[in-house]
């Protein structure tokens, strides 16, 4: 049964109050306060919350249109996966909500505003992956709990790998590449280093097929693994997992 | 927009593109669906765990046995629905809305009324329960302005469709538990009508709405997600692309 069925059934004028009220303006609805402060979204280990990008969309330096560009969000990333955002905080100005985003983009830690209408619902997770690449560890914490632990390669000295606050964006397994084990998470982080790498120099955590170099400062700004401790950890970390880097 | 671009539009939405769950289809189909015998035969309804939702509602054995008509049961799934979109839209507007004073005293109060509804209807319906369809707001539990005239329209809606449907009602036990879910959402509506400033009892007879309205109302709004958005996130986010990443 469609709706073009039921529609023929509809009483148009109380459809129509309905519906006006519903996806028109707020008519004779008090406005909201004034502009309230941020809203914070997520806060790393206790939860934190993600979306898709459902369009394409600038990222503002200010939650205002007429803001500088900070950056453009795909809906697709390099590697062909739904694009995500990590908002940090929510802002109302004059009717429009505006999110402060993570972005993909360098100098890393780079955030924007986005409109609240350009991405989909939230996501939540509780959880929060640290690496720390003096003590090449990698440590995921669940609820206060960590429950995953495991001894990586990081980048060489001259190529380091970034410190800061990023996100897990995407997921691959399958490929036919053995120098990134079975599976590799994507994040948004960069290289600040080798900025003309194929695909942008995002910095993934990933497998490998040289598991003897692991622990050590061994890769190009990626986050080595061993195949079982990738897998291991691909069953307990879902996407959009906050990634600190210290 | 005038009603007949309002029909127009309406007229290019199918149930396809807004039943993700078919948790709306499933309503309707209740009513066409299982003859009284083999439903009875098969559901079992109103015996076992399924007599707490019953008793909420204030549904004795005898009267949860008199309501097993189809067409009873395709209304409390149709009720269903609507408490299960009510629920979820203020449970949301809870986490997500900055709120304080009476509106988050109101928000608070009645996600807690919506969700003993959907619990007592579940409980009600056991087997024969629709399914919970997923929902997306659009903003509206984050924004105040917005969540004021959703909320407002949603109480509305809601004291329409349970007036709407109560006359179809063979049960006298389901239409005594019906009415006591509907004086609940007409409270709830002149409360936020209240909040909002308009007024709290605007006409001395209501007038309600038919099922298909509500439906063709609850599909505009597009709060339930379409087919289109029922892949996981899992799956939207796992690509077979051989990796870029520095390595």
């Amino acid at each position: 049964m469609t709706v073009a069925r039921v529609g023929t059934l509809v009483r148009p004028g109380a459809l129509a109050a309905v519906l006006g009220a519903l996806l028109g303006p707020a008519a004779g609805v008090p406005a909201a306060h004034a502009a309230a402060g941020p809203f914070q979204l997520s806060e790393p280990g206790k939860l934190s919350r993600w979306a898709f990008v459902e369009r394409t969309t600038v990222a503002r330096a200010e939650p205002r249109r007429s803001a500088r560009a900070v950056a453009r969000l795909a809906t697709l990333t390099p590697e062909r996966t739904q694009n995500l955002v990590v908002p940090l905080e929510r802002v109302e100005r004059r009717g429009r909500l505006w999110l402060r985003v993570r972005l993909p983009v360098l100098p890393n830690g780079t955030t924007g505003w986005v409109p609240r209408e350009h991405v989909g619902t939230y996501h939540e997770v509780r959880t929060h992956l640290i690496v720390d690449t003096s003590k090449r560890t990698a440590r995921l914490v669940r609820a206060g709990r960590t429950v995953f632990r495991a001894r990586v390669g990081v980048g060489r000295r001259r190529w380091p790998t970034p410190h800061g606050e990023f996100f897990i964006r995407n997921r691959l397994r399958g490929f036919q590449d053995a120098t990134y084990g079975p599976l590799a998470f994507g994040t948004n982080a960069r290289s600040a280093v080798l900025t003309d790498w194929p695909g942008g120099g995002f910095i993934g955590l990933h497998g490998t097929n040289q598991p003897r170099l692991i622990p050590g400062r061994v890769s190009h700004g990626c986050i080595r693994m061993r195949n079982t401790d990738i897998l291991r950890l691909d069953r307990k970390m879902p996407i959009g997992t906050p990634l600190t880097v210290r | 927009m005038s009603i007949h671009q309002e029909n127009t539009h309406v007229s290019h939405l199918t149930l396809d593109a807004v039943d993700s769950d078919g948790a709306i289809r499933e309503s309707l189909d209740a009513v066409q669906g299982d003859t009284r015998a083999r439903f009875l035969a098969k559901a079992g309804l109103f015996g076992g765990g399924a007599f707490g939702g019953a008793a909420l509602l204030g549904l004795t054995a005898e009267g949860a046995s008199a309501a097993t008509a189809k067409s009873d049961v395709a209304i409390l799934n149709f009720a269903l629905t609507l408490e299960y979109l009510e629920a979820a839209f203020y449970t949301e507007a809870e986490q997500m809305l900055d709120s304080s004073g009476e509106l988050a005293l109101f928000n608070k109060v009645v996600a807690a009324h919506e969700r003993a509804h959907v619990s007592a209807l579940k409980g009600v319906l056991g087997r024969k329960a629709v399914k919970k369809p997923k929902f997306n707001f659009h903003g509206t539990t984050e924004s105040e302005a917005k969540f004021r005239a959703t909320a407002q329209v949603l109480e509305d809606t809601g004291v329409k469709a349970y007036k709407g449907q109560a006359p179809l009602i063979k049960s006298n036990a389901i239409l005594e538990a019906a009415l006591a879910i509907h004086a609940v959402e007409a409270r709830h509506a002149s409360w936020i009508r209240d909040l909002n400033g308009a007024p709290p009892a605007p006409t001395a007879f209501d007038k309600p709405l038919s099922k298909s309205a509500v439906l063709a109302a609850v599909a505009k709004t597009k709060f339930i997600v379409s087919p289109a958005k029922k892949k996981t996130a899992r799956r939207r986010t796992t690509g077979a692309t051989s990796p870029n990443f520095t390595g």
